[in-house]
């Protein structure tokens, strides 16, 4: 969350010479993000990002209390200078009743004047606008200014048109209709904080913003002033939920202090004084059930030196925690330390405290130092799946295909099978965005369909898929998939390529089978493992997927030298004619398996029905003769005629 | 007879040495050697030769044979050449090579691979972990309280079923931090885990992508303290960036580390003097802290004897600071545009 403040407006609450460009670099070093610096006329606006852990810098006097603390640390003199609150001399009792639910809100001041509705002076209207809130008129403005000094969101009612005798802080019902001062109407679903007056209608909704039936108009001539101290996990699902965020819930739902809501309502009456003529200031009502527990936490010098990484002189940094408003005391090398009101949702135990310490010191001062090597690591392969992984990725480039990146997520339609195995997403961005995908191919395709302006592509992508599975986590499972779309897009260069690309990765023992997913294609295997699939899609379209994981499982780089052979080989053609059913591999496994002096069959021509076999025979003993070959020659004939009824040509 | 295989010998040779190109010499060498060439005429006339002069013809004719052969070839081989020096002559060098295949591969991809290799070089190792985890690795055990506003900064996907009665809704990573409780769950310090992986947000504008990536770094041993975080960040600056970019930390606020950071680099246009690009000096880069204690015991590790830093940045983010491109719409870089993805 951002606050933007006036640099005037500040100095009504820090003493320094540091210019504006100063303050902001080093705010930004030691304490908050000072993200832009505007100028305004002869002033300057800081915008400044406040984490969620530190909603006490989301005023003015938490800015400046920080600035005090932290410019000395840089050799210039700063003071914080706190709101200066005017005795209040209240007069009669107030005339409405409130009565308060402690389980919503921690602490309920209110109090009743008359007043007068003006526009605001230029001075307010220019501070609030330039911090980002709309002036409407002096009572409204001075809630707002209030908010911002002080840092506590506060409300004034009209208290003539309230018209009860009672304010009754409660949970609200399901169905409740409320209609907000912007004239929304809602419908509210139990659980919100409320008030109702003594005729059962809802009024506020409180820590969010004020209800049209009450809020001040310009007729209105008494006010109550009213500072609520909610639950900050409410006003958050409230806020959520309605889909309001306004800057008073986006402060409320971090945890206000409720310690500062007396200093806001005071601020307030004597700001209503100044600019709205307050007169018959009433008795302030100050319920307050739930107090915040003090806390002091020790602090070990051991512990400082060992986050801190140096040793840190304490003269160094407990002047500063005590700007900060902490109370620092060291006693017998134990360092305590008791943590301000404001900073109790912060500040919990060790770490925090180090933290403040270290920061005040300054990051900037600590020496850069890598840290030492272990003596006791654990020795690793260099060679594990991220060097497969870019391995496969470069030899993938360097045969001419591209990378892509496409979305885990895909639409019911990109979804490969059916729906009910999807992983789906509870809370989609939209609904091309609504299934875990199970393959990477439909997204390849459709990168393909979305560059028609380019005729031929070469695609891949290594990517997990998410599979189901009961009761736990998904199988994330490494998925390795192209698609090669030119004119007369060939099966084989695909199937080659897979091979070249695996055997580079010593993956050598692949096995293709007619597909057994029914497409036209080929089922790939590493032995009876089963890979994934080369698909033809068209006879300008092919793709391929396989199961990345279990192929690194087979990854190898072992290399093994196999001695020349001594005696030469001897070689030969076979044609044969053969029932084309009849598959390639099946005829080569069946040759190999007649003699282990056949080292090598391959497919060297197909024509019509007839196939060409290329054979090389071997004797790593002795030079084979042509008689041997001849008998060989003989056997393997006599074999394929048996087996396939294959006849020599 | 002999003077007549003479002649042709003679006659022969000076042909083929006369000729000018591997053609005629192709029909020199048809002429004598051919079928009806005038050699093989000649050989044929051996009946007609007595009985007893027959051998010395033969070895006459075998001699005459070979010398004619040997010339052609190298004739042959000199025309050859000369026929390749001319061709070498006459390219023009600026026509276009005839180029091998090549791809490319995704800038994330180029970005992952280098900041591998860098972090490689001071002892971290890369791991993967669940993109689809319980709430606890992404949320709980990184210290986030149920509720807690801070939660909400992580616009987090959630997968539609039954949530785990220990571990909570099933969620899309919104952040490589997941990995810090898997890690530790996995090994004992010392640790140098360096976790690169998807993450999912759910928001989609020109500076943000639903799905996007993330490395986060983690260091737990003994005694690590914040001047090794700062360390760490310095060499990644200067290894990354270039020798000169430099690195600062400021405070910051995040659930699982304590004290928190926010990381700057300066800019690698004014190296931190301030200029019209960078404003001030300074890029910011990302987060790192402390590991919180309360991280440390949900991990398993006693935070008494072990402490540590942890840093998560955007791949992307990383990758656009150094080489400067000014992509305006970052869903570029998945909208695998071919245009876009054949540049790189």
């Amino acid at each position: 969350m951002n606050i933007k403040i006036l640099d005037s407006w500040l100095r009504d609450y820090l003493k320094t010479e540091a210019s504006p460009q100063k303050i902001g670099e080093l705010l930004s070093l030691s304490s908050v993000s000072i993200e832009r610096i505007e100028n305004y006329g002869n002033d300057y606006i800081y915008d400044i990002e406040v984490t969620t852990n530190r909603p006490d810098l989301m005023s003015i006097t938490g800015i400046a209390r920080e600035a005090a603390a932290i410019l000395p640390r840089f050799g210039i003199k700063a003071e914080f200078l706190p709101p200066k609150i005017p005795k209040v001399f209240p007069g009669e009792n107030l005339s409405i009743k409130i009565i308060n639910d402690p389980k919503l809100v921690n602490r309920v001041l209110a109090v009743s004047m008359d007043v007068k509705i003006n526009p605001s002076p230029k001075i307010v209207r220019e501070r609030l606008e330039t911090s980002g809130i709309r002036s409407l008129n002096n009572v409204i403005d001075v809630t707002n200014y209030v908010m911002r000094i002080v840092g506590h969101p506060a409300h004034v009612f009209d208290l003539d048109r309230l018209n009860s005798k009672e304010l009754i802080i409660r949970e609200a019902k399901k169905e409740e209709q409320i209609e907000t001062l912007d004239n929304k109407i809602y419908s509210l679903k139990g659980g919100e904080i409320v008030a109702e007056n003594d005729k059962g209608e809802v009024v506020d909704l409180l820590g969010i913003m004020g209800l049209a039936n009450s809020v001040v108009t310009d007729e209105t001539q008494r006010i109550l002033f009213f500072i609520d101290n909610n639950d900050p996990y409410r006003i958050r699902k409230t806020s959520m939920d309605m889909g309001i965020r306004t800057e008073a819930a986006t402060i409320n739902e971090k945890g206000i202090d409720p310690e500062i809501a007396l200093e806001a309502l005071t601020l307030g009456i004597s700001l209503f004084e100044k600019y709205a003529q307050a007169k018959n200031v009433s008795q302030i009502v100050d319920i307050y059930p739930n107090k915040p527990v003090q806390r002091k936490i020790t602090v070990s010098f051991d512990q400082i030196r060992r986050i801190i990484g140096v040793d840190v002189d304490d003269k160094q940094w407990t002047a500063a925690l005590g700007m900060m408003g902490f109370i620092t005391k060291i006693e017998k090398g134990v360092f305590e330390i008791s943590v301000p009101s404001f900073r109790l949702s912060d500040i919990r135990n060790e770490e925090d405290v180090i933290e403040e310490i270290a920061r005040i010191y300054g990051y900037h001062k600590l020496p850069s130092i890598l840290p030492p090597l272990s003596q006791t690591i654990t020795a690793r392969s260099a060679i594990d799946r991220f060097y497969w992984e870019s391995k496969i990725k470069q030899a993938m480039k360097y045969w001419g295909f591209t990378e892509c990146y496409t979305y885990s997520f895909v639409s019911e339609e990109m979804f490969d099978g059916p729906i009910d195995k999807a992983l789906k997403i509870a809370n989609p961005l939209t609904n091309d965005y609504i299934y875990m995908r199970n393959s990477l191919v439909p997204s390849l395709l459709q990168v393909i369909s979305d560059n028609k302006q380019t005729e031929e592509m070469a695609l891949f992508e290594i990517s997990n898929i998410y599979l189901k599975r009961a009761g736990g986590l998904p199988r994330e499972n490494l998925s390795f998939a192209g698609v090669l779309k030119k004119e007369k897009a060939d099966f084989f260069k695909l199937k080659g390529l897979i091979e070249q690309v695996l055997a580079d990765i010593g993956v050598e023992t692949l096995t293709f089978k007619p597909s057994t997913k029914g497409g036209s294609g080929a089922s790939v295997f590493i032995k009876s493992e089963y890979l994934g699939e080369i698909e033809l899609l068209d006879t300008d379209l092919v793709d391929f997927e396989l199961d990345l994981d279990l192929i690194l499982e087979h990854a190898s780089n072992k290399k093994v030298f196999k001695p020349f052979a001594k005696y030469p080989p001897m070689v030969e053609d076979l044609t044969l004619n053969v029932n084309e059913r009849i598959n390639t591999q099946e005829i080569i496994d069946h040759v190999l398996r007649q003699s282990n002096l056949i080292t090598a069959v391959t497919l060297k021509d197909t024509y019509k029905n007839s196939r060409t076999f290329h054979i090389i025979f071997q004797d790593l003993e002795k030079n084979l003769t042509k008689s041997d070959v001849t008998r060989l020659r003989g056997k393997i004939i006599a074999s394929l005629a048996e087996r396939f009824k294959a006849d020599i040509k | 007879m002999d003077e007549e295989l003479i002649g042709i010998k003679n006659t022969a040779l000076s042909l083929i040495l006369e000729s000018e190109d591997l053609e005629s010499l192709e029909e020199t060498k048809l002429q004598f050697l051919g079928r009806n060439g005038k050699l093989t005429l000649a050989l044929k006339k051996i009946t007609e030769v007595p009985v007893d002069e027959r051998k010395e013809f033969g070895i006459l004719a075998n001699e005459v044979k070979q010398a004619i052969e040997e010339a052609i070839q190298s004739q042959s081989n000199k025309l050859s050449k000369r026929k390749l020096t001319r061709v070498i002559e006459k390219i023009d060098v600026t026509n276009p090579g005839i180029k091998p295949a090549l791809g490319h591969l995704h800038l994330v991809t180029q970005a992952i691979e280098e900041i591998t290799a860098v972090f490689a070089k001071i002892g971290f190792e890369r791991v993967r972990y669940p993109e689809i985890e319980w709430d606890w690795y992404a949320f709980t055990a990184l210290n986030f309280p149920q509720n807690h506003p801070a939660r909400d900064e992580w616009e987090t996907f959630f997968i539609d079923t039954p949530p785990d009665p220990e571990k909570g809704k099933m969620v899309l990573t919104p952040h490589t931090s997941s990995g810090q409780i898997r890690e530790m769950e996995k090994s004992k310090p010392p640790i140098r885990m360096l976790n690169i992986a998807k993450c999912y947000r759910r928001q989609s504008d020109i500076s943000h992508t639903p799905m996007f990536h993330q490395f986060e770094g983690l260091v737990i041993d003994q005694n690590i303290s914040i001047t090794h975080l700062k360390g760490t960040l310095d060499y990644f600056a200067k290894s990354y960036f270039g020798p000169k970019r430099i690195s600062r930390i400021r405070p910051y606020h995040f659930q699982f580390t304590e004290p928190s950071f926010e990381v700057d680099v300066t800019c690698g246009v004014c190296l931190g003097k301030g200029c019209k690009l960078c404003k001030d000096g300074w890029l910011e880069m990302g987060g790192a802290g402390m590991v919180h204690p309360n991280v440390l015991i949900a991990g398993g590790i006693d935070p008494k004897q072990y402490s540590g830093f942890a840093f998560g940045w955007g791949v992307e983010r990383v990758l656009m600071m150094k080489e400067g491109m000014q992509i305006d719409d970052l869903r570029l870089l998945y909208s695998n545009d071919l245009r876009f993805l054949k540049q790189f």
